[in-house]
């Protein structure tokens, strides 16, 4: 929705820690760029929210991710509005770690799809309060009785960033379409952002998908970015039409490379699947759990330091190639092969 | 010496696009190549991440090597080289036609009618063909809960067909689901507290006559009949109609079965073997060829 907004914002170039203790504070409701735990997560971010003991998140997303898994881990998440509890698909897919907090009663989590969570942010980012969406008539996902955030009693219109309603069905007014559904539009406390390039006044830029990364940055009170590099204003201008975020949306930029780990930035480096699969090994007994956040979390004194830990052939392995991935990481049983172009392409053109 | 890509590209039309004789494949390379067989060749494809990925990469492959295929993070038409392990991985945007973002693929491109076969996952069904990827039992004191939506929903509704696979046991196949994520053929009308055929509930809106199309198992394959109600069209080759309905929640009906599902073709796995997932990220293992096949493999 609309905001009263002041001047357009001047970025600050800040430290990962201080960018965390100036704008993730507890209790505020976050939005993190990127998508599943695979692309573009800002896993350093999250990891510094976790070492500094940032609690009582309200998560909004439209999945879970390296970051949320970090978080559940932490038990920093009180609400998660979402709609997808995994995190990393093929490498680990539901997320064990807010499953058992879930199921402790610790984490409240409200259902939507990823289209719905797509028009939400789209709404927020336009200035719209809501917005209609054909969302499945018939699924319990807009199903008055299943309204988690309502029946916590939290949709009494206090806490200004979550909706009165869960949903509103209506036959759609114009044309005669039969009915549609209309959403509340996100409007987050805070959007973390993490890209490949940002210059140094804010106008940032990725590579690759661009999720709902846009959205989200528009739709969000304040916006931090984390880039793999901040270089130039000058130099983002060169190819303007590569940029996705205009400065005046940004807050604060961070320099932060390779802190997108384990997830993958495009052309930049690949996830890294291996240690997803650890992740996932580790959540599913809390000692497991406890001595992975000891090692890898609280044990590093710095990102840099957490990077060293990794050791330089790891990232030497997970530095992308000319077509943004890597193919000398190993994510299955065998190594991948060596290929010219796609078999659809050479059998049967485009 | 292992031969290259391109060595094994030209060995292709040589491998017989004969029928493979069941204990010659394992189950996933059946489901997979029998989602494939869904796919036509002008078809847009919206599929989800695991197998109904792996299913539309061997389609395009194979079969349907013209279909457009849609990732839901804003992926469209991705030329796939390496198998990927997510539906945002930068391998399935390869030489993409476009890429954007979610209000693309959900919006543009699925609610604007653009979609027309969904492919995707889920943990139970009922007999309309309605899906529940969100928990069993109480909602909100759930046995097992689940991923939830993700574009399940959407996707499920949107897409002029949709195509399921799902592991087949009584407790995921049933007469009505817990939860209901995607509608199938019937659904409730929240306004009337009625169930109802779904085309009533959607009256008027242009996705009223969507819906599930197939639905393909570790035991068969099924089909909806004009009532919208789901019934088996096949057994995997050494799948009795006995375990078909042991491992079914309701009384199906098995009237219309009609036969054996096809065995993929020797061609069909050696595309999926050496090109869809030779990374073994989503096949437990490499099946060996029979010596016929090897021989060919060799000698090229």
């Amino acid at each position: 929705m609309a905001r009263i907004r002041g001047k357009s914002k001047t970025a600050e170039i800040l430290t990962l820690d201080a960018a965390v203790k100036k704008y993730a504070l507890s209790g505020s409701q976050i939005a993190f760029s990127g998508f599943t735990g695979f692309n573009r997560n800002p896993f350093a971010f999250a990891w510094e929210m976790v070492r500094q003991g940032v609690k009582d998140i309200h998560s909004i997303d439209r999945h879970g991710s390296c970051c949320t898994w970090l978080l559940n881990a932490a038990s920093a998440i009180k609400i998660f509005e979402t709609d997808w509890m995994g995190w990393g698909e093929m490498a680990g897919k539901l997320d064990i770690n807010l499953g058992r907090n879930y199921k402790a009663g610790k984490v409240i989590l409200e259902d939507y799809a990823h289209g719905a969570m797509a028009m939400r942010f789209l709404a927020g980012a336009i200035g719209a309060p809501f917005i209609p969406y054909s969302a499945p008539l018939g699924s319990d996902l807009y199903n008055e009785k299943y309204d988690a955030l309502g029946k916590a009693g939290l949709r009494d219109g206090k806490n200004p960033k979550i909706a009165k309603k869960k949903f509103i069905q209506m036959e759609e007014p114009f044309w005669g379409n039969g009915d549609t559904v209309l959403l509340p539009a996100a409007m987050p406390d805070l959007a973390v952002i993490h890209v490949a390039q940002a210059g140094d006044k804010g106008t940032a830029k990725w590579r690759g998908v661009g999720t709902i990364d846009k959205e989200i940055s528009f739709a969000c009170d304040k916006v931090v970015i984390i880039a793999e590099e901040i270089v130039p204003e000058a130099e983002m201008r060169k190819y303007p039409e590569a940029n996705q975020i205009p400065y005046f949306v940004v807050d604060a930029i961070v320099e932060c490379p390779w802190g997108a780990f384990p997830s993958s930035v495009p052309y930049y480096y690949d996830y890294d699947a291996p240690f997803m699969r650890v992740m996932d090994a580790a959540s599913r007994n809390p000692d497991d759990l406890k001595k992975f956040l000891d090692e890898w979390v609280f044990g590093p004194a710095s990102w840099e330091e957490f990077l060293v830990k990794l050791g330089a052939k790891k990232l030497l392995d997970l530095k992308a190639e000319s077509t943004g991935y890597s193919t000398r990481m190993l994510r299955g049983k065998k190594p991948a092969p060596r290929m010219k172009m796609p078999l659809s392409v050479a059998r049967s053109g485009y | 010496m292992a031969k290259s890509m391109e060595e094994l590209m030209e060995l292709i039309d040589k491998i017989p696009d004969t029928p493979a004789k069941p204990g010659e494949f394992i189950l996933p390379e059946l489901m997979a190549i029998a989602i494939a067989h869904e796919v036509h060749n002008d078809d847009v494809v919206f599929a989800g991440t695991g197998l109904p990925m792996v299913g539309i990469m061997t389609a395009n492959f194979t079969n349907a090597p013209k279909a457009t295929l849609i990732y839901e993070s804003g992926i469209c038409d991705g030329k796939t080289m390496h198998v990927p392990m997510s539906v945002c991985d930068q391998r399935a945007a390869n030489m993409s036609s476009t890429l954007g973002g979610l209000v693309d693929t959900f919006g543009y491109y699925l609610q604007q009618g653009y979609v027309t076969l969904g492919f995707l996952g889920g943990a139970a069904i009922d007999k309309y063909g309605g899906v529940n990827v969100t928990s069993i039992g109480d909602y909100y004191n759930p046995s097992h809960r689940f991923t939830g939506s993700g574009g399940n929903s959407d996707i499920g509704t949107m897409a002029h067909r949709v195509a399921y696979i799902i592991l087949q046991e009584k407790r995921r196949f049933l007469e009505r689901n817990d939860y209901t994520t995607t509608p199938g053929w019937w659904c409730w009308d929240f306004k009337t507290n009625e169930w109802k055929p779904k085309k009533e509930v959607w009256k008027n809106t242009a996705y009223a006559n969507n819906g599930p199309c197939g639905v393909v198992t570790n035991m068969g394959v099924y089909r909806f009949d004009a009532e919208g109600i789901i019934y088996l069209e096949t057994c995997h080759p050494g799948v009795t109609v006995e375990q078909v309905k042991d491992n079914c929640g309701f009384d199906l009906n098995v009237s219309k079965l009609s036969g054996d599902t096809p065995c993929p073709t020797y061609r069909e796995l050696f595309i999926l073997r050496e090109f869809v997932d030779p990374e073994l990220i989503f096949l437990p293992a490499k099946t060996p060829y029979t010596p016929d096949i090897q021989a060919i493999v060799d000698k090229g």
